[in-house]
Parts: structure tokens; sequence; C-alpha cells
């Protein structure tokens, strides 16, 4: 898969070690990486965004997005974890890709990520709830591994 | 200006599932819509993650009535992907087979729901007149017309009997048969075509920025079909084509359906001819699942169905993602709805294939005097084809 390895090649100071499993390439970025991670993916490798998880594990808050590569059915998961459990904050890829405007919203009321930059930081799901009574934290999930 | 604000929702005729469409009009022209979603919380996610894997599978098939095999497939794709499960040839034919099926009766579903929105009241007869020979199908398969219950982790639940296969080749014959007249005669129709051309254009860029899936996408030009991007099941063993049309138009998304109906039977004749012919086991038997993560994804009718699975080696999953097409598609009317004439933004609305239900609101608006009058979108529709026939064919 030459797009993987251009990838590799090209992040190898930007990301950390990466899991190849079935065409499906995990790795982790740091915060402030994610925007670039994330422009090379979508405006160079012309991948499309899936959608993105948000889960909470040992280390923190996860978010990993899934970036479909359609002319070979490979996957590029970048996940970025924000281990400040009480104000998990990380950059919003929305302004270079549009189709993650819901999700990002959806992650911030269910998850209480705050996605810096989001053009428009409003809930998606809870629009109508009172004030003060969406998600968030004490919905998050209580198992971890 | 005088602009006014048409609120859709939500609950109208035109959404199944609740959903809130705030158009601006500018005397007839629609210039801006604001979507608002979150009306309905059912919690599939984290139910899930309470169930095993197993019962996942049935919990996600209640996701959506029309498309209930594509989230299982999808759910069971995700968890073999975890652990790097196969399946036996035969059980990747049957799932091919259901899932090409559940294409044609929700092609067919939304093909009468967008004839009549647009006063094709007999397209709509039609449509679900032949779609009621393949719920028979999956009756004869499953045992249900809907909610078949037929995915396992590591296969299917149930074989298709050989003895009955020629049975269902004379149903899908005459589906078949029937699909082309629909499919040239909408080809050929120059009203039909007056009316949805240049409808509710998807730019291409538009497609992509928003990520749109399934025939939204493919409308716009834009090449995404996970049955040919990873060819799951039985997907890499069978002739067919990836439809892809040009213009973006409420048309093409038309036409493009009803191709990709005639490509699902070639495929359902593909999968019932090796289904008569073989035998083998239809399940390998699956005792545990791994630690680990998996994705799994199915082209749907509308779309590329999406599921996360994560594993610790227990038997249910701890987080458990499901992300469905018209999450990613309905959004795209931002782009497609924008400039278009108020007549049609029903058809342009429903043509993305969101969920509908069957019953109709006429709500109100107040014009600038304060006249009260009714505003109704399903009859400045049907009002705006009458227009077009009258003057392709005359008055009568």
């Amino acid at each position: 898969m030459p797009e993987k390895e251009e990838f590799l090649k090209l992040m190898k100071d930007k990301i950390g070690p990466s899991i190849d499993k079935k065409g499906r390439l995990y790795f982790e970025v740091l915060n402030e990486h994610i925007l670039e991670v994330a422009d090379y993916l979508f405006k160079k490798l012309g991948c499309r965004l899936s959608t993105a998880t948000c889960m909470e594990m040992y280390r923190g808050i996860e978010v990993l997005y899934h970036f479909s590569h359609d002319a070979t059915g490979q996957y590029f998961c970048p996940r970025v974890v924000m281990t400040d459990r009480n104000n998990p904050q990380m950059n919003s890829i929305s302004n270079i890709v549009t189709g993650a405007e819901w999700i990002e919203r959806e992650m911030a009321e269910y998850w209480g990520v705050k996605f810096i930059g989001h053009p428009r930081p409003e809930p998606l799901l809870t629009k109508e709830h009172p004030k003060g009574e969406g998600l968030g934290q004490p919905f998050r999930i209580r198992r971890m591994s | 200006m005088n602009r006014n604000v048409i609120p859709v929702g939500p609950f109208h005729p035109l959404l199944e599932e609740a959903e809130y469409f705030t158009l601006t009009v500018d005397g007839e022209t629609v210039v801006d819509i604001d979507l608002d979603i979150g009306w309905m919380h059912r919690g599939h996610e984290l139910i899930s993650e309470r169930k095993t894997f197993t019962q996942s599978i049935y919990l996600v098939e209640r996701i959506c009535g029309i498309c209930s095999t594509s989230h299982p497939i999808a759910c069971v794709h995700a968890v073999e992907d975890v652990d790097n499960i196969e399946i036996p040839e035969r059980a990747a034919y049957i799932r091919t087979l259901i899932g090409e099926l559940e294409r044609i009766h929700s092609h067919l579903l939304w093909l009468g729901l967008a004839g009549h929105f647009i006063g094709y009241d007999t397209v709509w007869m039609w449509a679900w007149k032949y779609r009621e020979p393949v719920l028979q199908m999956f009756e004869i398969i499953s045992g249900n017309r809907n909610h078949y219950g037929m995915m396992r982790v590591g296969g299917v639940a149930k074989d298709v009997d050989p003895a009955r296969v020629p049975e269902l080749l004379n149903i899908l014959d005459m589906v078949d048969e029937k699909m082309h007249m629909i499919a040239n005669a909408a080809k050929d129709d120059p009203v039909l075509k007056s009316r949805l051309k240049n409808v509710g254009i998807l730019s291409k860029q538009a497609a992509i920025d928003y990520c749109a899936v399934g025939p939204t996408a493919r409308a716009s030009g834009v090449h995404t079909d996970v049955r040919k991007d990873e060819p799951n099941d039985a997907y890499g063993m069978v002739d067919f084509k990836e439809i892809v049309l040009e213009n973006g138009d409420v048309y093409d998304k038309l036409v493009l359906r009803l191709l990709e109906t005639l490509e699902s039977t070639k495929i359902c004749r593909q999968c019932l001819a090796k289904l008569s012919h073989s035998n083998g086991p239809i399940l390998n038997n699956v005792k545990e699942i791994g630690v680990g993560e998996g994705i799994g994804r199915y082209e749907a009718p509308r779309g590329e169905v999406f599921h996360y699975i994560r594993s610790d080696g227990s038997n249910r999953p701890i987080r458990h993602k499901v992300r469905a097409p018209s999450y990613v598609n309905i959004p795209t009317f931002k782009a497609s709805c924008k400039g278009i004439p108020v007549a049609d933004a029903l058809i342009t609305l429903a043509a993305v294939d969101p969920c509908y239900c069957c019953t109709e609101r006429a709500l109100k608006i107040i014009d600038k005097n304060h006249d009260p009058f009714a505003l109704d979108l399903l009859n400045l529709s049907r009002q705006k084809t009458e227009k077009i026939r009258r003057e392709t064919y005359g008055a009568k």
C-alpha cells in the first residue's frame, strides 16, 4: 500500500507507534499534530471521514477518527488521548473536514470534550434540553479496559 | 427583503424519523436551511455495551426497519475484524443475497415515495406492488418479511434450501422484468426529466466535503461503494458494476437507484446459482472474541453503514460505535437546497432517502400582509409536476 508507506514516512515525527491490521492503520497523534494529519489524510490522500469514536480508557478520554481511503479500501485511524479527564479538550478538524462537524458536536455533548475552533460549538442532540441538563461526563462509559 | 421561515418537522410526512428542518425562503426561493436532530434518543450504543456480541446483532437489527440487515452485517463484520474470524463461503453468498434483496426493496420503497411526492402515483403503486414479491423472497429464505435474524458472528443463522431456489429465481425474474419496465419508462418520460433534471444539485466537491456516502455521493460523481472498495462476503466473487453518475441532481439519484436495482438482481441471480449447486457449512463455531478493536462496514441501500467495536476479551463490547448513512447524508441539504424553488424542496430533501412515515400535516405560515394561507409542500411539488405535464402534453 504505497499511500500508507508514504504517510508513515512523511508523518514519522508527528505520530506515535502504529498498528497495521488487515488494512486498518491505528496510530496515536498528539493534539498539536491532529490538524496536520487530518489535512494530509483528507486533502492530500483523498480520504473520506467515516466517523469518529469517543471512549474513556484508563489513560483518559480518547477520540479515534476513522478515515476511509475508498480507492484502496484501507482505513487510517488517528487517535488523540486527553489525559485531563475533568477538562478534556482538543483541536477541531471541522474546518478541514466539513463532514466532521456533527460528530464533533455529538462527542462534545456526550463526552464533555471541548473541540477548540469548532465552527458551531452548540449541542447537536440536546439543543432543546434545559440548560445544564446535557449528557457529558455522567454518561461516560463506566467500564474501562 | 421578504423572507419567511418554513418549519418542516419535527413530525412531518416527509420524515419517518423526527427531524426538524427550517427552510428560509425569499419569495419562492430557498435561501438557507438549518437542520436540527436529536428528537429521539434510542441509546443503541450504550445498550449494546450491556449485551453479548450475539445479542447486539439483534439490537442493531432494530435501528432501521427498512434496511434492517445492513446494521447486523456491519456489526458482525466489526466483531469478525476484532479477531480475524473467517466465514464459510456458503454463508458469504447468503449474506450477499440478503443484502442485495434488501437493496432492491429499499430502492423500490424510495421510488414509490418519490413518485408520490411529485404526483406520479402510478409509479408509487407499481413500485410498491413489485416490492411485495421481494418481501415474499425474504419470507421464503428466513421466515420473516422484515428483521430476518440471519446474521451471526462467523456466518449466518439459516441456510437457503436448494430445493426452493427455482421458486426464488422465478420471483426474481418477474421483479427484474418489471424493474426494466419501470427504468425504461422513467428514462423515456419527458415530464419526469423536466421535473427532476437540474433540481437539488449536490456538486461533487460538496459531496466530498460533507463525506456523503451511497447513492447521494455516487450520483455526484464520487466513487464510493463499500462493495467495491472493500469487497467483503461474496462481493469479490460476483460480477456487478458500480453505478456512478455525474450531475448530482434528483434525476441522477433516481436513475442511479433504478440502475443499482438491476445490478442487485444480477448479484442475487449469481448468489442463487451458487447456492443451488453447492453445499457446506454456514456457520463457523466462534467461542470467544479476543481483545482488540474492529471496524465493520456494509454498503446499505442509503450508503455506508459503519460499526466500530472494541473488545476487552469478555463476551460483550466495551465500546460499540454506530454511524448510519443518513447521519452524513442529511447535512448535504445545506449544499443542495440553497437557491432552489420551494416547490422542489420536498423532492430534494427526499432524494437522499431519509426515512419516511405515512402521515401528513399541512403547515401554515403568515405572509407579510398577515393573510393566513396554508402552504403544503407536497401539493406545491405535485402542482409543479402537473404544470410541466400540461406544458409538455397540452391541457388534457
